[in-house]
């Protein structure tokens, strides 16, 4: 359940453990917000020693066939004007960090949160601005990221896009190393190794805000993984997921229940839409709120999974009125239990016989695209092992259960 | 003035200090120093400049930092003054045309409505209050308002169909809404345009003798020593008269001329608003809290308003930030008569401290909010004055009735206060949004918001962006905000950091929180003002953090997410949490 990079990568896993995979995709959520840079340990904690990512992780990073993940990580940068690190990057993003000391430049283009020569000061020594025509249209000054990005698909607008660059750098008269420009390289593939052979230069994106092209290329390259795996990635909404005896009911928004020997959910965190926070005062009462529920729930609705934070279950507040908010977010907070909660599970992303959570639908798990994809494959894997022992006869297909619906 | 004297907070302070080490030259001395950037310091600063004194101001922090900028944001009539001062509602009616008049694009329209809730007395409580505002009818001419109207509770539901509960009928009234810290700011600006200087995020650190025993008519009496906070800059003047217009804030600035802190003192009352994502009701809205205090929803330029608190207030007037607590108590009494309040989106939270005149016992709402002079020759300092109490919306003829002693006692001027007739800087004419919208190729919504800010001087920010069409960029969408208009306000509006430039402009106090704009104003600033971009990011930071919190205290299910959508994209784009 959930379409993410943690139910799909969950999926795959599953799929390569022998089973039958049917993947519900309730809609876009955090994966489709991702900027592109890809992390194991949140930034922040980025000196932290990093977890190696084991070999069935590794294995469904290369069914995706659109990122990549250097051994000494990367550098990128965004449009926030700053160069980071990261383990590893999409595509269609220009790694800066074997460009250390080289001339890069930054392409003028004038769109929205691209000042190529603000940019270019803030990224420091060797990125220079490029002047360069690369709007073909009036309204592409305006248009939305990805809608921009979703042009260059096309080859000769590519080809268009090469063209001006060449063009530009034959201008400048001065030696360029590598060429970076806003998030624009594609939306059906990373369309960065294509221009950087017409341009014959390294060339690439920076990192965008969320809702940029990266979270569509996730999409596609998702999709395509998926068909080649033999997944059915079916557009729907789960409501209630429960066991009975060894079989697990799935129970959607329309249409009839499905059954299954294993569940994963993936239904993301508060950005996904999978956990809500759910504060006493929030509901319509005129006496007093219903104050006897932790500020937390699942979206959907499952009996068997647990909420917690640092290992353990949340706990009714001890307030009429909820807990106050101070006291679970940032920035009052570092470390906060909005940013921890989720299902609690075992090591095998296990939250119940048959029921596994993967991505941030978990507790504790760092919110990031490695550890998303790290533990879809574990609870992928686990669900498969549980598929393929089960005593029961294994359906033929996802099938219908009228009983489960809630 | 109190009716017993005030106990002194601590002994009796030393007489003011001689100033020592050299004193600034002639083009630093000045007739008067004012010390306080809000309404009422830059109100004092415009009247007396345009009386054609050399006027500067120091502000600790931003223009319309402290309580100037964190008001309920109207300009009422002082309809509650009625029964007890009918000279003051009369005063505030007159004052609000007056305002009316100097800045027309800053002043919209705000209808109330006053439910009239069932009970025992309901009936003659309904009478009572019907009764109440036909006498506040007769001002309502001064201030350009309407006459009330009295409903039954089918025109109530009409007009506001999320009203609820049983109602027996209501009232409405009229009054004026206007932005605060532009108020400010364009009040400051008027000064500069008439000579004086302004120091932003400046504090005051000593006020000493001149020395040399010289009198008002012969030159300075007091310099002026301040440190700049963000450049360690120090900075000293010379002024004859030194003005104490520091709110909250009063007796702090009176220790640092050594002056008796107990002539000064007031009782700090913290008043909170909780900011809704859009205009959620038709009208204002009166509503009663839990312990029977009035309280409203309003909607205020593109959201609405739920106001406000009053409480002592014994914390940092540095850092005053609304907690969930008074939320929730806010959110309570205004769900009382619209329910609906408690799905609607909270993105936000502002508060400030009002400058109440000091006195102990009474609880916070039955203070006084009248303002007086304190002339401190009495404490051997003749030339120094604090301005104490006082409210937004009776900010002009509290800085015209200082302006006036000082003008006449320390310099023998007779040049009248013209405060109320000539225009605030934009307020000659109110440009038409929608052509200006096209002949500048903007939309026609950044428009509209540009006019709003600044009136005639609209014509320069987008004058600006037609020479450099890169600047019609929408730095901030939610507002929406040009990047023209950001540039405009650093260099001409003593913007200094992204939280200055939200300040004027609204950036970033949409719904996104700043996630979609700190940055890239940071850059702009940063450019601006020669610094480097690694302070450009800094500020942003800075920027983030602090609507972090005035958020989250308002937190309910919808905000939840965006909060963590923009935790994640500070730390995926900005790398600090």
């Amino acid at each position: 359940m959930g379409g993410g990079v943690a139910g799909t990568s969950a999926a795959l896993a599953a799929a390569r453990g022998g089973a039958r995979v049917v993947l519900l995709d309730g809609g876009t959520g955090a994966s489709t917000l991702s900027t592109g840079a890809i992390d194991d340990a949140p930034w922040a904690h980025a000196s932290r020693p990093v977890e190696p990512l084991s070999g069935a992780a590794r294995a469904l990073l290369d069914a995706l066939a659109a990122y990549t993940l250097p051994e000494t990580g990367a550098r990128i940068a965004t449009t926030a004007g700053i160069l980071r690190p990261a383990r590893g990057h999409d595509l269609a993003l220009l790694d800066l960090a074997p460009l250390a000391g080289r001339r890069v430049g930054v392409v003028r283009c004038d769109r929205p949160e691209w000042d190529a020569g603000a940019l270019a000061r803030a990224w420091g020594d060797g990125l220079v601005p490029l002047e360069a025509t690369v709007l073909r249209h009036v309204d592409e000054r305006l248009l939305p990221s990805a809608d921009f990005a979703a042009r260059h698909d096309d080859e000769a607008r590519l080809a268009w896009l090469a063209d001006r660059l060449r063009d530009a750098l034959t201008r400048a008269g001065a030696r360029f190393d590598a060429l970076i420009l806003p998030p624009s390289l594609g939306v059906d593939t990373a369309r960065a190794r294509a221009l950087s052979t017409l341009v014959g230069l390294p060339c690439g994106e920076a990192a965008a805000s969320p809702g940029g092209p990266s979270g569509l290329r996730f999409e596609r390259a998702r999709d395509r993984a998926l068909a080649a795996a033999g997944v059915t990635r079916t557009a729907a909404r789960a409501v209630r997921v429960e066991r009975r005896g060894d079989r697990g009911y799935v129970g959607l928004a329309e249409g009839p229940a499905l059954e299954a020997t294993a569940v994963v959910l993936a239904v993301g965190g508060l950005v996904g839409g999978g956990l809500a926070y759910s504060p006493g005062d929030a509901a319509e009462a005129s006496v007093l709120p219903p104050a006897s529920l932790p500020p937390f729930r699942l979206t959907i609705d499952v009996p068997a999974a647990r909420l917690g934070a640092r290992g353990r279950p949340l706990e009714i507040p001890g307030s009429l009125f909820g807990i106050p908010p101070e006291s679970l977010a940032w920035p009052f907070t570092t470390d906060a239990t909005m940013d921890r909660v989720g299902v609690l599970v075992d090591a095998d992303g296990r939250a119940a016989p048959g029921l596994y959570a993967a991505g941030e639908t978990v507790a504790d798990a760092p919110r990031t695209w490695l550890r998303a994809l790290e533990s879809g494959a574990r609870a992928g894997s686990a669900a498969a092992r549980d598929a393929l022992t089960s005593p029961l006869e294994r359906p033929s297909s996802p099938s219908a259960e009228p009983a489960s619906r809630p | 003035m109190p009716d017993a004297p005030a106990p002194s907070l601590r002994p009796a302070p030393a007489a003011m200090a001689v100033a020592e080490g050299p004193l600034p030259s002639g083009a630093d001395e000045y007739d008067v120093a004012i010390v306080g950037g809000g309404v009422n310091g830059t109100g004092v600063a415009r009247d007396l400049a345009l009386r054609g004194l050399r006027v500067v101001l120091f502000e600790r922090n931003d223009l319309a930092f402290g309580a100037s900028g964190n008001s309920s944001g109207m300009i009422h009539g002082g309809v509650r003054y009625l029964s007890s001062a009918p000279h003051v509602t009369e005063q505030s009616c007159r004052d609000s045309g007056y305002i009316q008049r100097i800045a027309p694009h800053l002043l919209f329209r705000m209808p109330f409505l006053m439910p009239v809730k069932s009970s025992r007395q309901a009936r003659v409580m309904f009478e009572l209050i019907d009764a109440y505002f036909r006498a506040y009818d007769d001002y309502q001419p001064l201030k350009h308002g309407k006459p009330h109207c009295r409903l039954d509770p089918g025109e109530l539901a009409r007009l506001e169909p999320g009203l609820r509960g049983s109602i027996v009928g209501g009232i409405t009234f009229d009054e004026w809404g206007i932005d605060g810290a532009r108020l400010c700011v364009l009040n400051a600006l008027d000064a500069i345009e008439h000579g004086g200087r302004v120091y932003v995020h400046s504090t005051v650190e000593a006020i000493s003798r001149a020395g040399g025993g010289k009198t008002a008519a012969e030159g300075a009496r007091y310099v002026v020593d301040a440190r700049d906070r963000q450049t360690q800059e120090r900075l000293r003047v010379r002024a004859r008269v030194v003005v104490n217009a520091t709110g909250a804030w009063s007796p702090i600035t009176a220790a640092a001329g050594a002056l008796p802190q107990e002539r000064v003192r007031v009782r700090p009352g913290k008043g909170i608003h909780v900011v809704v994502d859009r205009r959620v009701t038709n009208y204002g809205i009166v509503s009663e809290t839990i312990d029977g205090r009035q309280i409203f929803i309003y909607p205020w330029q593109n959201v609405s308003i739920l106001g406000t608190t009053d409480d002592d207030y014994y914390g940092d007037l540095d850092d005053v930030h609304a907690t969930s607590e008074e939320v929730r108590y806010l959110v309570q009494g205004v769900a009382r008569v619209f329910p609906s309040v408690r799905s609607a989106r909270a993105i936000g939270t502002y508060a400030g401290v009002r400058p109440t005149l000091y006195s102990y016992g009474p609880n916070e709402d039955a203070l006084s909010r009248e303002h007086e002079v304190v002339d401190h020759a009495a404490d051997g300092a003749p030339g120094v004055y604090s301005m104490i109490g006082g409210k937004l919306a009776s900010y002009r003829i509290f800085a015209q009735e200082l302006s006036d002693v000082v003008a006449a006692r320390e310099f023998d001027s007779t040049t009248p206060c013209s405060t109320h007739e000539r225009p605030l800087p934009g307020g000659e004419r109110v440009p038409d949004a929608i052509p200006l919208a096209e002949r500048y190729a903007v939309t026609p919504v950044a428009a509209r918001r540009l006019v709003y800010r600044h009136g005639a001087l609209a014509l320069r920010v987008l004058e600006r962006a037609a020479r450099r069409p890169v600047e019609r960029d929408v730095t901030c969408p939610c507002e929406p905000v040009l990047e023209a208009e950001v540039r405009h306000v650093v260099r001409e509006e003593l913007a200094r950091t992204v939280e200055d430039v939200s300040r004027r402009t609204r950036l970033g106090l949409g719904a996104c929180g700043g996630m979609r704009c700190a940055a890239r104003c940071g850059q702009i600033v940063a450019e601006e003002r020669g610094l480097g971009p690694r302070e450009g990011l800094t500020m942003a930071r800075e920027f983030l953090v602090k609507q972090g919190r005035s958020r989250v205290v308002a937190m309910g299910p919808e905000q939840a997410r965006q909060e963590a959508l923009a935790l994640a994209h500070l730390r995926a784009s900005m790398g600090e949490t």
